[in-house]
């Protein structure tokens, strides 16, 4: 079983606890995934999957001016998001643990 | 937050994303890309060896996490896609023909005739242009401007016809076009074998003149419907209960066979307000040539299915135009021949 296969099922609730802790930029959601263990994740899939959210209302999104450089798009949790983020977190829970309750049982 | 350098790498590659994406709204691409450039320009600071992956299966990936459907074949709005389909019939029925041989002699003797059509279309469409101004007559047009108009239109037929003007949407252009002009024929028949007729024929009286055109010709002067007459004495006086008869003795009629059907509205108003005043000849005959007119003002009747005259309504003349005209100087008489 390929772990980036799993990946794709759970990515939105991952970038909203990511995004609920602090508000941020595409990258800098990409890094702070990575750094939590998912290593695999795609740069284009997080960028991808913040504009749905966004565009579902679960997100706020603000552009930060840059002097030397770019500009960067960041983005927010709101109600919205938290509540998504809530459910999503209670489905999971019981998705583990049934998973774990089925794989430790056989 | 690390300020990164934007290389050329990046500008080049984030140009390929975006073009990947085109066929989505403008602002969608905005959207979905904005600040790419900042953040890959940070992720190849962070780690130098990475290389840049292919921006087509980048923008793929970008796609399909935000939940945007899979890259389509852009068209060309909604005329685009009827002429794909319409191209799409052709193609199977020019491959059904060239199957058969008897089809497919019958499809090379027509394709010699191709020019023909490329004349016709362009009368067809001046005909239409001209008809839409009302300019049609029969089947050419009123005016000579409308026949440069025409060779206008098969110069610009022709050049299509040979294929010297290619274009997006030309082809879609030409197909539609020719369809277009296919349906029309009919029309065009049938509005030229009707016109003429009933192009001086005026509508002042309505419901009757749903009757044949050429039944319903009233008097008319200069195409405007002749309403009433007033007649004039030598003296300059006008003259009531006036019998006009024409040359050959027919009553003059101002409302033609329609007077048949029975009494004409006065005027030209749609409710029918007034009714001519027919007149009882000795004979018990009902006629219309005693001048000037009389009207009578009149109601719908349910009963009768027509307008009828108010009960106890009387009739009146219209205005006169004049009062008195200048009379007539004594001069040469006039006999009648005897």
């Amino acid at each position: 079983m390929d772990a980036t296969q799993l990946l794709k099922g759970v990515l939105d609730v991952a970038v909203l606890a990511v995004v609920e802790d602090e508000d941020g930029y595409g990258y800098d959601v990409v890094r702070r995934l990575r750094a939590s263990g998912l290593e695999e994740v795609g740069d284009a899939s997080v960028y991808g999957t913040l504009r749905r959210l966004y565009t579902a209302g679960a997100l706020t999104s603000y552009v930060v001016p840059s002097e030397e450089g770019p500009h960067r798009k960041y983005y927010g949790i709101n109600a919205e998001g938290r509540a998504m983020l809530d459910a999503q977190r209670k489905v999971w829970n019981e998705f583990s643990t049934t998973m774990n309750n089925l794989l430790e049982a056989s | 937050m690390t300020t990164s350098t934007v290389t050329p790498e990046i500008v080049s590659f984030a140009r390929g994303v975006r073009a990947a994406l085109a066929d989505l709204p403008a602002d969608e691409v905005d959207e979905l890309t904005d600040g790419l450039e900042a953040d890959l320009a940070e992720a190849y600071a962070e780690d130098l060896q990475r290389e840049l992956p292919d921006p087509v299966a980048y923008a793929a990936e970008l796609r399909l996490a935000a939940g945007l459907p899979v890259r389509t074949k852009v068209r060309h709005g909604a005329l685009g896609a009827i002429g794909d389909s319409l191209r799409d019939t052709r193609r199977d029925i020019g491959i059904a023909i060239h199957r058969n041989p008897m089809l497919s002699g019958i499809a090379d003797f027509l394709g010699t005739l191709r020019p023909v059509w490329w004349v016709l279309r362009a009368w067809l469409a001046t005909w239409l242009v001209a008809a839409f101004f009302g300019s049609e007559q029969g089947y050419w047009f009123g005016g000579t401007g409308w026949f440069f108009v025409l060779a206008a239109f098969i110069v610009v037929s022709v050049q299509l016809g040979l294929g010297r003007w290619q274009g997006r949407g030309i082809a879609t252009f030409v197909l539609i076009g020719n369809v277009v002009a296919i349906l029309a024929l009919p029309i065009v028949k049938a509005a030229a074998d009707n016109g003429g007729s009933d192009r001086y024929t005026i509508g002042f009286q309505d419901g009757v003149s749903a009757a044949d055109p050429e039944q319903v010709s009233g008097l008319t002067i200069q195409g405007e419907p002749v309403t009433n007459i007033f007649a004039y004495g030598a003296d300059g006086n006008p003259l009531r209960n006036v019998q006009l008869f024409d040359q050959s003795g027919h009553p003059i009629n101002l409302f033609g066979d329609s007077t048949e059907d029975g009494v004409p509205c006065a005027g030209e108003s749609q409710d029918c307000s007034e009714l001519v005043q027919p007149a009882t000849l000795e004979t018990g005959q009902t006629t219309f040539n005693l001048f000037p007119l009389g009207t009578v003002p009149s109601q719908w009747d349910d009963s009768e299915g027509a307008s009828v005259p108010i009960p106890g309504a009387k009739a009146t003349y219209g205005p006169a135009p004049f009062v008195k005209v200048p009379a007539v100087m004594p001069g040469p008489k006039v006999q009648p021949t005897p």
